[in-house]
């Protein structure tokens, strides 16, 4: 049996009156790469700040590698790496020392932490610059920093919150192989991305959330079976995009732009 | 165009307003009103106070003809115009131009904006109430000079103003970057180093028989005479004795000196409004793998607190408003012995208490940090949050940092001591110590609690713009109040009882208290910080 690398349970939190997410029931199997989708608004980045321990939930459970995130929060968070929105970054350290920094804060030794911080730099092409603030980075390579503090303790679990976001094409292959590499060595990989071509390319599970409630969750196949299965009129057996099946389970239209007359 | 300009300054306006609003639309919102209501109101008794007393000493001093000496009390006014800023960037608001220069606003739009951004500081509007109660002091003394004396004072107030404003911007340039930083600090350590042959001088002088001081001091008030203060004051007393030219003239100086501060402050903005880039980044090298020095090893420590200690003094050195405002305890140190007139300050009637009032002082600068030192991390804060770190090993490492560099400053500042006022004794030495024990304790428990439940975001790289949260402010001047009150009892014991071996050991019997206080607040400390986590992040992610 596969073991169950995230799970939770009648997932729910509110912001007063507001309910962000709704009794959400994830289940992502360990070595999965799952990719997280909604539109803004949805609740993607709330679930994502929920699971990582940075949000409490208002009810329900979240288990982690097994583990009781509620309970054994430190436990957890030794077996997961994060890239948060906003990406959770200190402006004043230069690359390498933020990398050491996040190296220390889990727990490496000093050589490892210094050994690893090298290898990442190099990795991400952020060696060039060693004396060049965090603040000073381009965005892309802001997002390759995060990702490589995200890494540095080598997590069971990766989660990402929109990490393709402003970033160019040769930052983005960076990124792709870097997360490929840890799915072929057995990692679980959790992002959220509004770049439904980079998902449907990496992922091969995929979950939408829509106003605040879970409402897919399963393989691309999967989703594209169930979404072919009910809407059998505008697919004429042709294979559908996950653009078209995430249009068809969120019912996005597009609005009239003839409303905005005064735009040129 | 004029009614676009109008519209945007009615947008900032409007802007301003609606995060006011906005503000109170939480508890914590409400708990800053407050503390903002009693710190106006402290602001505004002093302010008035001062007023009457400035306003009473014009009054005499026009009264009795003796106008020039109206610089005694512009002196104060300009000094506390230009220095409390800085010295109290807590309380002052600078604006941040990248949000404005997004927006199609033209230079002089631009500049407007940033003269009157703030405007309602402590130190404009105290600056501004004081020369309105010199003026009326002079007018009830003689209505004549009521016109003149007011016009003075406008272009006085206009020319601290501009000062005051192109202080800030250059200093923000100057300590933006590591090269100018390092020019700065030499400069500044070259000051501190002349100020060392003040004290050879005096005491030269001070064997010199009256009439040579009195020329010394003659020299002073030809210097003084003719620097802003100095010039209001002449031109105002020229007048009165019915010398229209060289009052006219005066003022004429007076409003040279607000136009040159005008050009010099209109050159920095100038290059601001341009897109400048303080940017410290070094040019692309060939890429080549680098090695990576290991992060310091800090025997004792947990890695998460060791590694917070480091990233802290890391933050710390590249803050050049930080350094400027640690070396101020030792500055301050050489004005109070110097004292106004040169002729020996406060401590210098009381020498013996020179190096605990100095590690006072020091202490009181440092809860600038202690008290918000969250406050740098920024989106960072995600990542201790996300780390498996304890809250208490990062907070331990930013105490320890914050520690490590008060001690610093003590050995600084007890050099300091020996140079300007005698090497301390054993025993005040001593006392000065076990005095920090009860202090610093206190200040870190109460600074860390603070921190969590009042954090307000900060950028340790920009001079201004440092507006502290108001209840912090607030709290930390009755924590200030306490520390001092109880040591003062400490030394009062000492005094008439048994020697300062006594007040020693009183400070040793608080120090434990607030000792026990400090592991009780760090024990708790990973508890408050989960509960506060979603404030935190609100806070200090915001853009």
């Amino acid at each position: 049996m596969d073991r169950l690398a995230i799970s939770t349970e009648r997932l729910t939190r509110s912001f007063g009156k507001l309910t962000a997410v709704e009794d959400v029931y994830l289940h992502v199997l360990a070595g999965q790469f799952f990719g997280f989708l909604g539109p803004n608004g949805a609740g993607k980045s709330t679930t994502i700040r929920m699971l990582t321990g940075l949000l409490a939930p208002t009810s329900g459970r979240i288990e982690i590698l097994g583990l009781d995130l509620i309970t054994n929060p430190v436990e957890v968070k030794r077996q997961i790496g994060v890239v948060p929105e906003g990406m959770a970054l200190f402006g004043r350290l230069t690359g390498a020392e933020y990398l050491n920094f996040a190296g220390r804060m889990y727990g490496l030794d000093r050589d490892t932490a210094a050994k690893r911080t090298a290898e990442l730099l190099d990795f991400m092409d952020l060696a060039g610059q060693p004396k060049k603030l965090v603040a000073d980075y381009s965005h892309g390579m802001q997002k390759k920093l995060a990702l490589a503090a995200a890494v540095i303790h080598g997590p069971k679990i990766l989660f990402l919150d929109e990490p393709f976001e402003g970033v160019d094409a040769v930052a983005s292959g960076t990124l792709k192989a870097m997360l490929q590499r840890m799915i072929s060595r057995g990692a679980t990989i959790f992002l959220t991305s509004h770049v439904l071509e980079i998902v449907e390319r990496l992922c091969s599970h995929i979950g939408i959330i829509h106003q605040g409630r879970l409402v897919a969750q399963g393989s691309i196949e999967e989703l594209r079976a169930g979404v072919q299965a009910t809407n059998t009129e505008g697919s004429h057996g042709e294979k559908l995009t996950l653009e078209e099946i995430f249009l068809s389970i969120v019912g996005g239209e597009r609005p009239d732009v003839e409303e905005l007359s005064w735009l040129g | 165009m004029k009614s676009i300009v109008a519209g945007q300054f009615v947008a900032i306006a409007k802007m301003r307003w609606q995060l006011f609003v906005n503000s109170l639309l939480t508890i914590r919102g409400n708990v800053e009103l407050i503390a903002r209501i009693f710190i106006i109101l402290f602001f505004a008794v002093g302010g008035l106070s001062a007023g009457v007393g400035l306003g009473a000493g014009a009054w005499y001093f026009t009264s009795h003809h003796e106008e020039f000496w109206l610089a005694a009390l512009l002196w104060p006014v300009f000094l506390f115009w230009q220095l409390f800023p800085i010295l109290a960037t807590a309380f002052t608001e600078n604006l941040d131009s990248s949000n404005l220069l997004r927006f199609p606003l033209r230079f002089r739009d631009y500049f407007a904006v940033r003269i009157t951004y703030g405007l309602l500081d402590p130190a404009s509007v105290l600056g501004s109430l004081w020369l309105l109660s010199i003026v009326a002091g002079i007018a009830i003394a003689k209505p004549a000079l009521l016109l003149w004396s007011a016009l003075v004072m406008i272009v006085f107030a206009m020319t601290n103003l501009v000062l005051n404003r192109m202080l800030f911007a250059w200093l923000e340039r100057w300590l933006a970057q590591r090269r100018t930083r390092e020019i700065f600090s030499v400069v500044f350590f070259l000051v501190l180093i002349g100020f060392q042959f003040v004290g050879p001088l005096l005491s030269r002088y001070g064997e010199k028989s009256r009439r040579e001081i009195a020329g010394v001091s003659l020299q002073i008030t030809v210097m003084q005479r003719v620097l802003p203060p100095g010039v209001a004051a002449w031109s105002i007393s020229e007048l009165s004795a019915r010398r229209s030219l060289t009052a006219l003239v005066a003022l004429m100086l007076l409003f040279g000196y607000g136009l040159l501060f005008f050009l010099l402050l209109n050159a920095r903005l100038r290059k601001e409004y341009r897109g400048e880039s303080l940017s410290e980044a070094d040019l692309p090298s060939n890429r080549s793998k680098i090695t990576v020095q290991p992060a310091w090893f800090v025997p004792g420590l947990s890695p998460p607190s060791a590694a917070s200690l480091e990233k802290e003094l890391h933050y710390l050195s590249r803050s050049g408003p930080m350094f400027l405002t640690l070396v101020m305890p030792v500055f301050m140190l050489i004005i109070f012995r110097i004292g106004p007139t040169g002729r020996g300050g406060l401590l210098a009637r009381a020498p013996q208490y020179a190096l605990l009032a100095g590690a006072a002082y020091s202490l009181l600068i440092l809860t600038n940090f202690v008290y918000n030192n969250l406050g740098a991390e920024g989106a960072g804060v995600q990542f201790l949050f996300g780390s498996p770190a304890h809250f208490r090993e990062i907070v331990l490492g930013k105490n320890l940092a914050h520690m490590t560099i008060f001690v610093g400053e003590f050995v600084l500042l007890w050099a300091g001591v020996a140079v300007f006022y005698g090497i301390p004794s054993f025993a005040m030495t001593f006392a000065t110590l076990c005095g920090i024990l009860f202090a610093a304790p206190l200040n870190l428990a109460i600074g860390n609690l603070l921190s969590l439940y009042s954090p307000k975001k900060i950028d340790q790289a920009t001079f201004g713009r440092q507006r502290a949260s108001q209840t912090t402010v607030i709290i930390s001047f009755a924590v200030q109040l306490t520390v001092f009150g109880l040591g003062a009892l400490a030394l009062y014991l000492g005094k008439t009882q048994g020697g300062l071996w006594l007040s020693a050991v009183v400070f040793l019997i608080y120090g434990v208290i607030t000792l026990t206080l400090y592991m009780v607040v760090m024990d708790r400390i990973d508890g408050i910080a989960l509960k506060r986590r979603e404030d935190l992040v609100a806070e200090l992610c915001r853009a």
